[in-house]
């Protein structure tokens, strides 16, 4: 085979890629739809490492993140890597906090955590509902080609995304949000990859892991995600909202646990926190937004309902003024 | 004169007026705590927040006689600064800037609250939009923010641990 028809060879393997995912998938969803399927199975799939840059609003943190599929079980090392250590290691759903500072470690379970570029919490159809998938031009990004997917929301209860999907792998390598005027809110963006073989399994392993038997073990948040019935609901998510967990979690400066539902779309989140109105108590609704972040907050009596997501104010709105009791 | 230091912070002075604002500041104790304090607001919107502000006790009660404050809707990235430099000349944005500055993935200071206060109806409002003054006596409210975005997204910050610790510590002693 010669260099030319090697490089042409090679050109077909994503095209043939998108064809089979093209035939397994749901029909009306097109191109869009099935590059997002590989996108979203990539995030899962794919053994990746590399150095991410995150930008919500105005604030930028840089991120290390080892991801590796090994025998159909998912594991993945963050590492901070501005301000105060720390790191977080995941095998599946387990997740190990470690915060070298004050020797602790935080065991928890995975709910609603997702570090790019595996930002999907549901399969690209549930995803596909609430966003209009559509193919955008292709790019050199990272040494690597990519393709641009433009998920455009079916209503204005949820922003806009971009990802870019490398062509080979499907990996989001960089993921845009927009609010309504079509500014970048939110961005992650790699700034070094490398992928499949070239990662080792050992690269997931904590750096402190020699060292942790010394520490604290904090395994509250782990007890706290198994869930419970908090008696709240609400009863006028957004559509595609879908509730994912439903728990008390211990806040800090709080006497008493505090609920907490969580929502998502399969792309955005969101949570309600339904809590005691401290004394005195908050008496009028307000709400502030920052990158893709939004906050509102809002008395229910002598319950305070506070709604924090990726979601523009309106949806948080929505969510927090149709908090009730369950029936 | 507060003008003057937010403009002088701006690079917005001629050279002889920098002049005049700095020898004014460092003449006044009184602008050197608004210099460091403006220093402060700026580096918590960028993220760069210090643990630990020591503020003068005028501001708080200024910030009790405050209306409730809100954030932009969303705020022009080229005028950032100039935002910043801006919000820096009312104390009350000091909640805004707790806000703000406990968003960051990496570090999430973890005496990072919004306070906010009124106890009049409260809308929010785009760009800056002048802020509803209140109705009714006004109520300090304070908010732990970074407490929910930690739990949203079950990213604990650092320094929550070391209060734990220190608290631990102290319960043993």
């Amino acid at each position: 085979m010669t260099l030319a028809a090697a490089v042409r060879a090679r050109r077909w393997v994503p095209a043939l890629a998108l064809g089979l995912a093209c035939q397994s998938h749901a029909a009306g969803t097109g191109d869009g739809g099935a590059w997002l399927q590989r996108a979203v199975q990539a995030s899962r799939n794919v053994s990746y490492a590399g150095t991410y840059v995150h930008t919500n609003g105005d604030r930028i943190s840089t991120v290390r993140v080892t991801h590796v599929n090994a025998n159909g079980e998912e594991h993945e090392r963050i590492e901070a890597l501005d301000g105060p250590p720390y790191e977080i290691v995941r095998r599946n759903d387990e997740m190990f906090c470690y915060f070298p500072d004050a020797k602790t470690v935080r065991l928890d379970r995975r709910v609603n955590a997702r570090f790019f570029p595996s930002l999907f919490r549901a399969s690209a159809d549930v995803i596909a509902a609430s966003y209009d998938v559509k193919l955008g031009k292709t790019e050199r990004m990272l040494g690597y080609e990519c393709q641009w997917l433009e998920l455009e929301p079916r209503d204005n209860l949820r922003f806009r995304e971009r990802l870019c999907s490398e062509s080979g792998t499907g990996l989001v390598v960089r993921a845009r949000t927009l609010n309504e005027a079509s500014q970048v809110i939110e961005q992650y963006t790699f700034t070094d990859l490398k992928m499949g073989p070239q990662v080792a399994r050992g690269d997931v392993k904590s750096i402190f892991e020699a060292r942790v038997k010394q520490w604290i073990t904090d395994s509250q948040p782990r007890e706290e995600a198994r869930g419970v019935d908090t008696g709240w609901v609400v009863n006028n998510p957004p559509p595609g909202f879908r509730k994912a967990a439903e728990l008390r979690r211990t806040l800090p400066g709080r006497g008493q646990p505090v609920s907490q539902l969580i929502y998502s779309d399969g792309l955005a989140s969101l949570s309600v926190f339904v809590e005691a109105n401290p004394s005195p108590g908050r008496t009028a609704e307000a709400s502030t937004e920052d990158g893709s972040t939004t906050f509102f907050v809002r008395p229910m009596g002598d319950q305070l309902v506070t709604v924090l997501g990726e979601v523009p104010l309106v949806a948080a709105q929505q969510v927090g003024r149709s908090v009730g009791h369950r029936p | 004169m507060t003008q003057d230091l937010s403009s002088l912070m701006d690079g917005e002075l001629s050279a002889d007026e920098a002049h005049r604002a700095i020898a004014a500041c460092s003449a006044s104790e009184e602008q050197k705590q608004t210099w460091y304090l403006y220093h402060c607001i700026g580096d918590a919107l960028r993220g760069q927040s210090p643990r630990r502000v020591e503020m003068p006790g005028e501001v708080f009660e200024s910030i009790r006689k405050e209306p409730t404050v809100l954030a932009p809707r969303r705020r022009n990235p080229a005028t950032v600064t100039r935002i910043a430099m801006a919000a820096a000349a009312s104390v009350a944005t000091v909640g805004v800037v707790g806000w703000l500055g406990t968003q960051g993935g990496a570090s999430v200071p973890a005496d990072g609250a919004l306070v906010a206060k009124g106890a009049s109806a409260v809308q929010p409002v785009a760009n800056m939009a002048p802020v509803v003054p209140p109705t009714a006596a006004p109520v300090a409210v304070t908010e732990d923010v970074s407490a929910y975005l930690a739990a949203h997204r079950q990213l604990p910050s650092p320094e929550q641990y070391r209060t734990v610790n220190n608290q631990r510590a102290a319960t043993a002693r």
